[in-house]
């Protein structure tokens, strides 16, 4: 994958491009010396059939003294005196200089004796033959235009193979590449006659219904579990009133009964927070209004200041100019809280909240004694319950409705303050 | 004062019943829609307490046949599902207030006290306790003729307290009678706290008896 990874038709292609330059030079030297073989034996019958025509037409009838008329008229064929004792035919390569053209012609010579008169004398027949460079020149010629021949042909063979053949894979691939998960869209393929596409494609939306399915029935399960938790929840808490009410109270019981509704309150919350998270990813928060954040910020604010008294906690609201929203009221209004009660709860005595708007942006930053966060794990289900008290789900929830709304979420540390900003 | 409860849960209807009479109240349950329906139509209520998931139906179409005949008695949706939309169609069919389960029983005492108010003084009505004297109207209080000065979280606070007058409450149920949709705060019991000395303080200054009790770091009661 990544910058090495290259089409699988480029692939095939570079495979045959390199087979047939393989082949193809392989195949040029054997080609060569294939038609030199053949060109030779040609030209060696053909020396043996003159030798005969010599035999049977003209050799009965030369005279000796008559050797040179007959050597003056016959370019090819000629008869000389025996110097060598030659004593059966043999053919072999020669060469002369061309004086005409200035370079020097391969020939195929056959020396055979024969006798003329009763004396001995050599019959040498030759054929030019054709220059070996310009055989191989030919060849070479010959075989790049099949190479380019070749080419060519793959290249637009893989191009129209890619376009038509390939084009269900590619856009079964691109179906893939955009599938979400939480868009419950209903995917369609390209009908195509290949078989591994089809089956490709049939797996693939299989796969993609049965996601979709194991999503959607866990985003329901939290619903329902939320849901049907409350009823014991009710129960629980009624009871737990009630109870207070019959008891002989004594320090003891008071302390039991306090630790009792602590952990059913926080019970009730996680639930309550569950349960929200899950409505919004099931869209029953979908509708939004178009207003101003500073009323809400304010009315917030209020009731953070209060609560931050309690530990010296300085609460500052920069709101000059109105901030308007396209935002579910409900949601912005959880969101926002959410940041604020965690600004309070994990500030330090006497620390300060600094709550700004600014441009597209809401700012809320806080002093605490926590070095920077995590941003990794930071906006996650149940990432920090350890250390804060909270119950894990309030950053989750505002991450949730950011995404929601198409707002980013971001957090940084600068050494003094953490800082959360929503820009919307 | 008459009420109707319509929960299906019987162990929850009971807890609702039994802190209700104790609170003056006479108390009916329908555990089912059907039931629910043949009560309003035979009797007047001046309260009622729905339920919307009930086994043969939803709650709301009880709530649509009160409003048909014209019978609008006080009605408080009782939810475990807590759903905006419930909440908006419940609202808009009249019902007059909307508390999603689990409560706290002295959270629902105040709603049903406040309701009644309502209903039966057409809002202008004083709850009087030996020399204390609320004016819901108003908004003002009074202790022995004087009037006293009282922050509206302090107001608010008597005003629940008085509504649960004699039980004893929980810091928790305080709490998020206090700070309502804000109250995800786990160590917000100082905060309660503190209302609860200041309003302690002003009415002990203003000549007023401590009614104000502290139960073992449980809670408080207004003591009859």
């Amino acid at each position: 994958m990544g910058a090495m990874s290259k089409k699988l038709l480029t692939k095939t292609l570079r495979v045959y491009l390199f087979f047939s330059v393989i082949v193809l030079f392989i195949s040029a030297p054997l080609f060569y010396l294939l038609a030199d073989k053949l060109f030779i034996d040609d030209a060696d019958e053909t020396l043996l059939l003159r030798k005969k025509e010599f035999a049977v037409y003209h050799q009965p009838f030369l005279k000796v003294n008559d050797i040179w008329v007959w050597n003056k008229f016959n370019r090819d064929v000629k008869i000389e005196a025996n110097l060598f004792k030659i004593k059966r035919d043999s053919i072999f390569y020669s060469s002369y200089l061309d004086t005409l053209a200035n370079e020097n012609e391969p020939y195929r010579v056959l020396l055979s004796p024969v006798s003329i008169e009763g004396k001995p004398f050599v019959l040498a027949a030759q054929i030019n033959l054709v220059e070996s460079e310009d055989m191989i020149r030919g060849i070479a010629v010959l075989f790049v235009l099949i190479l380019i021949i070749l080419l060519a042909g793959l290249y637009f063979i893989t191009r129209m193979l890619s376009k038509r053949l390939w084009e269900p894979f590619y856009f079964t691939l691109g179906q893939v590449e955009s599938f979400e998960l939480d868009k419950n869209t209903k995917t369609q393929f390209i009908p195509t006659d290949v078989e591994e596409f089809s089956r490709l494609n049939q797996s693939v939306s299989k796969l993609f219904e049965k996601n979709s399915r194991v999503y959607k029935s866990q985003k329901e399960f939290i619903e329902n579990a939320s849901h049907e938790l409350q009823t014991p929840l009710a129960l629980f808490r009624a009871k737990l009133d009630a109870l207070a009410q019959q008891l002989p109270f004594t320090e003891e019981i008071g302390k039991t009964l306090s630790v009792l509704n602590d952990a059913v309150t926080r019970l009730t919350r996680i639930n309550k927070n569950l349960l929200l998270l899950s409505k919004i990813e099931n869209d029953h928060y979908s509708d939004t209004d178009q207003f101003s954040i500073n009323g809400l910020l304010e009315k917030q604010v209020a009731f953070l200041m209060e609560q931050a008294d309690e530990t010296d906690v300085a609460v500052r609201l920069i709101a000059n100019e109105p901030l308007p929203v396209q935002a579910n009221a409900a949601l912005l209004e959880i969101a926002i809280s959410n940041l604020l009660l965690n600004a309070l709860r994990h500030n330090r005595r006497g620390g300060n909240i600094t709550i700004a708007c600014e441009e597209q942006t809401l700012k809320i930053a806080n002093t605490s004694n926590a070095a920077a966060l995590d941003t990794t794990k930071l906006f996650q289900r149940f990432a920090n319950t350890q250390s804060t008290g909270g119950n894990g789900l309030g950053l989750a929830i505002v991450k949730k409705v950011a995404d929601m709304h198409g707002w980013r979420l971001e957090y940084k540390f600068d050494g003094e303050m953490h800082i959360f900003l929503i820009i919307f | 004062m008459k009420v109707l409860l319509v929960e299906d849960g019987k162990q929850l209807a009971e807890s609702i019943v039994e802190y209700l009479m104790h609170e003056g109240y006479h108390c009916e349950v329908a555990a089912t829609m059907d039931a629910a329906l043949e009560k309003v139509e035979l009797h007047e209520y001046d309260s009622i307490l729905l339920d919307i998931t009930l086994p043969d139906g939803n709650g709301l179409t009880v709530l649509e046949r009160l409003k048909a005949s014209g019978k609008m008695e006080g009605v408080i949706i009782i939810s475990a599902k807590d759903s905006l939309e419930d909440r908006i169609k419940g609202l808009n069919l009249g019902a007059d207030d909307y508390l999603s389960k689990p409560f706290h029983l002295s959270e629902l005492g105040a709603r049903v006290a406040a309701l009644i108010r309502r209903k039966n003084f057409k809002g202008g009505n004083k709850i009087t306790f030996n020399e204390l004297v609320v004016d819901v109207q108003a908004k003002l209080v009074s202790i022995n003729g004087q009037p006293l000065s009282i922050t509206r979280k302090e107001y608010d606070l008597l005003l629940y307290l008085l509504a649960n007058k004699g039980r004893i409450i929980s810091k928790n149920a305080i709490a998020e009678h206090l700070s309502g949709d804000m109250a995800d705060m786990l160590d917000n019991h100082s905060f309660v706290y503190a209302h609860i000395k200041n309003l302690k303080r002003k009415l002990s200054e203003n000549g007023c008896r401590d009614y104000i009790k502290t139960i073992y770091g449980f809670g408080y009661q207004w003591e009859l």
